[in-house]
């Protein structure tokens, strides 16, 4: 791989006898759209706090431009901007105060620092919010201003904690398309996400579990990983109908999309063979079934799952 | 780094950090009408401190001639206030008499002064409060003294202890010189004349309580609000979740420090002021070497604001902080010597003492205002002052970046 920006050599975060990244190897080059997937609990925060700086590393190296994320961490500060998960800006200052305050700590000039908080106003468009105060802002423009502030000195790297939970979906569009714009402009982007439409929008996705790597592609590859199509089935009354397809054997999971029942099993074609012969749910009416093509949600699904019999583990 | 480039930093921290203040309009009121209002209330309660009117009783079974001059006596000073009884039985219940002490003069009392040996007055006090007993006490010594002192009464003292002299005395009297005579005399006298100091009071002249309790009460005005206010300011971040975004950014802790301290610095040497500015002006304090009571201001503030962002590093809410402030501040009132000199503890709590800023901010501003002293003679409190500054200080910068939970 040519030049990563972010190195991560057996990273490893332990809270006593709790692992929360367990010997975490990856490499991110630059210019990604690096997008970290993994439950509530994964080790996804842990792992963005230990390269900024934030958490001392139990074991194992993190390296950004090739300078420790602990020990050279004063020296790495100015090379990276972070968006934490919870709302972290100063309520009782205004937009413009915020700027100017993490312009002034990341030691922007003062002549450029002007320019610079105009033109991000603009790309923010928080320009008509400009003297308003922080905490009175909307949860979306709150968010809009603190990837402002993390991107006030111009860093070659950004990390973005879950930046869009929380947010309607008009908001999350928008600041989806500043990432792609900072991606397109050379900027590398790290963020964590809960959401598949954006997992699906990254260069390259790698999902966590329980703090150990499983797997790092692109999208594109992810979805190719899985064995075969999956089985989707029309059945009335649906609700009753993935409670009971839960329980049957063979089944590892039955999920609702679109008014079908989605099934997760190893082997989809020899059940629905036996379901055509014979459908165990009297109360319930099989009506048609189709297959279809994987989504992210279906391959987040299969790995946090831990359900490797759905997947072509060579493909990875 | 240059020293530009460092200023703008700290420049950053400290506009930010006092316009948190400056929109907090409630904290706002309270910093700039606490100060001056308590500094009053302070100053009126400790203007005078002399007991004054104090309900007693009294009783007198004698009712002789010279029973009656000694209550006169006795009514002339306004320490107490006199309620005469005509008979008590047993102790008296100075409850239900709504009285602090009663004072019984036994029947045949000025019999026996006549004869020489005078029995005790019976003094009862309430002991709740052993100060103002002990002090009540003391008063009521002095103004029978002084009524001893006096020439009718010597009198009757001296009187029958010649009477008793044998003869023989006499008649060696006559038989000295008039040299020795003189000489006996003036031997006689001492015995009789009861010592008497000539007193000049130096360094606080009108014995005013106020000028003596002064840094007293601007240190704890000054204290309470600097370690508060900052005890909340990092925790709060903490808390806000903007103290990680404060630490990925490449400012240095001290930097962070030292733009935290800055404008509340600034904003409690301007309290200062109007503290002085009342004491001198409303109660009349009289302030000397003013360059040196700044520069030990300058010092104490320092100090303290170092003790609350200590304070604010090690807590993680701003609930915790407020608790660990008060819990600082509280010994700090009766231990300081802010009201009541520290001689009077014992040596084992004036160690404790010893470690509270105020305590020497305290010895530091008398000796430098009242007693109009060289440095030399508080430079060791300014040293503990300059050291605990930089303790505090440096300490809430090492534990500032442990973000760890």
């Amino acid at each position: 791989m040519p030049d990563p920006i972010i190195v991560l050599e057996n990273l490893r975060k332990a809270y006593g006898s709790t692992i929360a990244a367990n010997d975490l190897n990856l490499a991110i080059p630059r210019g990604e759209i690096f997008g970290f997937l993994g439950a509530n609990g994964a080790g996804k925060t842990t792992t963005i706090r230990m390269l900024c700086g934030l958490t001392r590393p139990t074991s194992g190296h993190g390296f950004i431009d090739g300078l420790d994320v602990w020990t050279d961490r004063y020296k790495i500060r100015s090379k990276f901007g972070y968006v934490a998960q919870k709302f972290s800006l100063y309520p009782d200052l205004t937009v413009t105060e915020n700027l100017e305050f993490f312009g002034g700590a990341f030691r922007v000039p003062d002549g450029t620092l002007g320019p610079r908080i105009e033109t991000l106003l603009k790309q923010m468009d928080l320009v008509g919010k400009r003297d308003a105060m922080a905490g009175s802002l909307s949860g979306g423009m709150k968010q809009l201003l603190a990837l402002a502030c993390a991107l006030v000195h111009s860093p070659p790297l950004l990390f973005l904690d879950e930046p869009t939970s929380g947010l309607d979906p008009v908001h999350r569009q928008q600041l989806w398309n500043l990432l792609y714009d900072l991606g397109n402009a050379g900027t590398t982007i790290f963020v964590t996400t809960h959401y598949m439409d954006e997992a699906e929008r990254c260069t390259e996705v790698g999902f966590v579990r329980e703090g150990r790597l499983l797997v790092k592609e692109s999208p594109r590859k992810l979805k190719a990983s899985f064995k075969s199509k999956l089985l989707e089935l029309e059945i009335d009354p649906v609700m009753p109908a993935l409670a009971a397809l839960r329980s049957a054997p063979g089944v590892l999971d039955a999920t609702l999309r679109s008014g079908h029942a989605r099934i997760y099993a190893a082997d989809p074609e020899s059940l629905l063979r036996e379901w055509q012969r014979a459908w165990p749910f009297p109360d319930l009416k099989l009506i048609s079934h189709t297959w279809v093509e994987p989504d992210m949600e279906d391959v987040f699904k299969a790995w946090s799952q831990g359900y490797t019999q759905l997947l072509d583990r060579t493909a990875s | 780094m240059n020293i530009r480039s460092i200023w703008n930093a700290v420049a950053s921290v400290a506009l930010k950090e006092f316009l948190h203040v400056w929109r907090d309009k409630r904290i706002l009121a309270l910093i700039l009408v606490l100060p001056p209002f308590f500094t009053l209330l302070f100053g009126y309660a400790f203007e005078a401190t002399e007991l004054t009117g104090v309900r007693a009783v009294i009783v007198d079974h004698d009712q002789s001639d010279h029973s009656a001059k000694l209550i006169a006596a006795l009514e002339k000073k306004k320490t107490f206030a006199w309620k005469k009884l005509k008979d008590i039985a047993g102790d008296p219940d100075l409850l239900s008499l709504h009285a602090s002490a009663a004072l019984v003069i036994p029947k045949e009392w000025a019999a026996t002064l006549e004869a020489g040996a005078p029995m005790p007055l019976k003094l009862f006090l309430d002991g709740t409060d052993a100060t103002s007993a002990e002090e009540l006490e003391g008063r009521l010594r002095e103004m029978l003294g002084d009524f001893q002192g006096h020439d009718d009464v010597q009198e009757l003292t001296v009187k029958p202890l010649l009477e008793e002299l044998p003869a023989e005395v006499f008649d060696a009297m006559k038989a000295m010189t008039p040299d020795g005579r003189a000489k006996l005399k003036v031997e006689f006298q001492k015995l009789v004349k009861p010592w008497q100091p000539e007193t000049r009071i130096l360094y606080n002249p009108g014995l005013r309580f106020i000028d003596y309790v002064t840094p007293g009460i601007i240190g704890l005005i000054l204290q309470l609000l600097t370690v508060t206010l900052t005890a909340c300011t990092i925790a709060r971040e903490r808390e806000a979740g903007t103290l990680a975004q404060l630490i990925v950014t490449p400012l240095r802790r001290v930097e962070i420090v030292i733009g935290k301290v800055l404008p509340y610095l600034g904003i409690s040497l301007f309290l200062i002021g109007v503290t002085i500015g009342v004491a001198y002006f409303h109660f009349g304090v009289h302030f000397r070497q003013p360059f040196m009571l700044g520069l030990i201001c300058l010092l104490f503030l320092l100090c303290s604001l170092g003790s609350g962002l200590l304070i604010s590093a090690f807590c993680h809410t701003q609930t915790q902080a407020i608790q660990f402030a008060v819990f600082y501040l509280l010994p700090v009132f009766p231990l300081s010597g802010a009201f009541a000199p520290i001689e009077r503890l014992p040596d084992s709590v004036r160690l404790v003492s010893d470690i509270f800023p105020l305590t020497h901010f305290c010895e530091a501003f008398r000796m430098a205002n009242l007693r109009n002293a060289d440095i030399s003679f508080f430079a060791g409190d300014l040293l503990f002052l300059a050291i605990g500054a930089i303790v505090t200080c440096g300490g809430a910068a090492w534990i500032l970046s442990r973000t760890d939970a």
